[in-house]
């Protein structure tokens, strides 16, 4: 959902259902490191309602296609996580000693 | 009223065997002479949340 | 930090900021009375006026994020994860504590129960504990659904105690598994109707490839249930279903999952002779070491061991210490630390989580474009 002004694209506030400081702050996050964002900001308006309404303000371009930007880069931050993180597992488990014995333990 | 009264099955208070009563019977258990019957627990099953 | 005059500060290389703002940008100052400098410089224009670029640039990202594994057992894992905003880290830590499924048991029916704990509290009892069972393997259960072999399982317990015998002790290894699904019958007010079963399986759930091999079981055979008096009895039927933790802490596949900052302890001037012994002595987690110095035979003070610290500020307190010692935090460096419930290996749990964090990003794209 997104509520912004008719006459002017460079100021929205989405509002997203069934999201939280997870995904509001790290959105957040990605916002602020962008350029063309002159404010962004997100407030959870009642905490018995899962909403959160997120505000972008840009100097320029479309509000949502900075904001769409902003979860693309999310995305492929956490993708790179995902893949560190995985190659650091099998290297830990390549190492000789640190093979799961039959106890479980390394 | 019905016209066979079930009867029921008490557990005794004191020695804790099992008693069957009808309706107009003495409430005392057979065994020890004990007047204080306790009802057993039903068997029907209840749902409850696991919470 | 030491007053200086403007004209004796050195020159900055262009593109760098000066050491104070790097100090201030990249660790948390642990003062003896409060942290400072405790926010993430987050926005992209932040020392524009330095004309230095603060926004995201991915492949930088990419280059520096680095991840370390300490520890690697069958429930528990500690890492470090280096290169990464606490937004996102914390984001991680949320997902896995509350919204990665596991199985939990969500129903009881309770046939007979005459021991001393009561039906609500044994049912509590029961729903937390944990289950060794592959989430991904199940479905959620929707309200219209009705309980089938992919959606639910199904444990029964059913103990005694003689009448004449001592008191037993109920644990979590009496509850037995029944792969074909609920063996109750529903009570239906018409008798000549035929009786219905409180789950509708289709086939025997160790019928199927994934459990016939391994069996489903609990995580932990020694969990204390209830104990039973002479002449009590408790049975009762368990079903378990796919849930998240946010709904009840019963579905965390973590015991818990948190992160800390990397500590880094600076000795700001030499601390020898007495001084060092004082501050080894300080220090309740022993992050320090004194080392006899052979040049001038006098013992000195050496940091040997920051992880450890807990941010007491011991070693900060005091007349003068805190010109000696700093101790910051490194504000891009996290420990994080995972135990798992037993669900699902701790690994597996954190690549899970950001698939989740991915899903969301997802989502949200979808529905804007």
């Amino acid at each position: 959902m997104e509520h912004g002004s008719i006459t002017d694209v460079r100021s929205s506030t989405f509002s997203l259902m069934d999201e939280d400081h997870t995904l509001a702050n790290s959105v957040r996050f990605t916002l602020n490191q962008d350029p063309r964002v002159e404010f962004c900001g997100y407030s959870i308006p009642h905490p018995s309602e899962n909403r959160v309404n997120i505000r972008v303000q840009t100097t320029g371009d479309p509000a949502k296609e900075v904001f769409k930007d902003a979860l693309q880069n999310l995305l492929v931050m956490s993708q790179h996580v995902r893949t560190t993180f995985d190659r650091a597992v099998q290297d830990y488990r390549a190492q000789p000693h640190n093979t799961i014995g039959s106890d479980g333990r390394l | 009223m019905d016209p066979q009264p079930e009867p029921v099955s008490y557990i005794c208070g004191d020695c804790g065997g099992e008693n069957t009563l009808k309706p107009g019977d003495v409430i005392q258990c057979r065994e020890c002479g004990y007047r204080i019957l306790y009802k057993k627990r039903t068997r029907r099953i209840v749902q409850y949340e696991a919470r | 930090m030491k007053k200086a005059s403007v004209m004796d500060i050195p020159d900055v290389p262009k593109g760098q900021l000066p050491p104070h703002l790097e100090l201030q940008r990249t660790r948390v100052l642990c003062g003896s009375d409060a942290p400072t400098h405790s926010e993430g410089i987050q926005y992209s224009g932040a020392y524009a006026s330095m004309g230095i670029d603060n926004s995201l640039r991915l492949d930088d990202f990419c280059n520096k994020f680095r991840v370390e594994i300490i520890q690697l057992t069958e429930d528990e894992m500690e890492f470090d994860m280096i290169g990464i905003d606490a937004s996102v880290a914390n984001a991680f830590r949320r997902i896995l504590i509350a919204e990665i499924p596991t199985m939990a048991i969500e129903k009881i029916l309770m046939v007979n129960n005459t021991s001393v704990i009561a039906d609500d509290v044994l049912s509590h009892r029961i729903g937390l504990i944990p289950l060794d069972v592959d989430p991904r393997l199940f479905e959620y259960l929707s309200g219209n659904d009705s309980p089938n072999e992919r959606n639910t399982i199904v444990f029964k317990l059913h103990v005694s105690c003689k009448k004449s015998g001592p008191r037993i002790t109920v644990k979590s290894d009496q509850l037995k598994w029944l792969p074909n699904g609920s063996e109750l019958e529903m009570a239906s007010p018409n008798p000549s109707a035929k009786p219905k079963s409180y789950t509708s399986f289709t086939c025997s759930q160790d019928s199927l490839p994934e459990f016939s091999n391994k069996p489903i079981g609990l995580k932990h055979e020694d969990i204390i249930v209830a104990k039973l008096g002479p002449g009590q009895e408790i049975e009762l039927e368990a079903h378990a279903i796919k849930g998240l933790g946010k709904t009840h802490a019963k579905w965390s596949p973590v015991a818990t999952a948190w992160y800390r900052m990397l500590p880094e302890v600076v000795l700001l001037e030499d601390v020898e002779g007495e001084l060092a012994e004082e501050l080894v002595k300080k220090c309740p987690v022993n992050v320090f070491e004194d080392i006899e110095d052979l040049a001038t035979g006098k013992k000195k003070a050496v940091v040997a061991n920051p992880r450890a610290c807990t941010l007491c500020r011991e070693c900060i307190r005091g007349e003068g210490w805190e010109e000696r010692v700093a101790v910051r935090r490194v504000k891009d460096h996290f420990i994080f630390k995972i135990e798992s419930t037993g669900a699902l290996p701790p690994e597996v749990l954190f690549s899970e989580a950001v698939k989740v964090l991915e899903d969301k990003c997802d989502r949200v794209i979808s529905e804007l474009s």
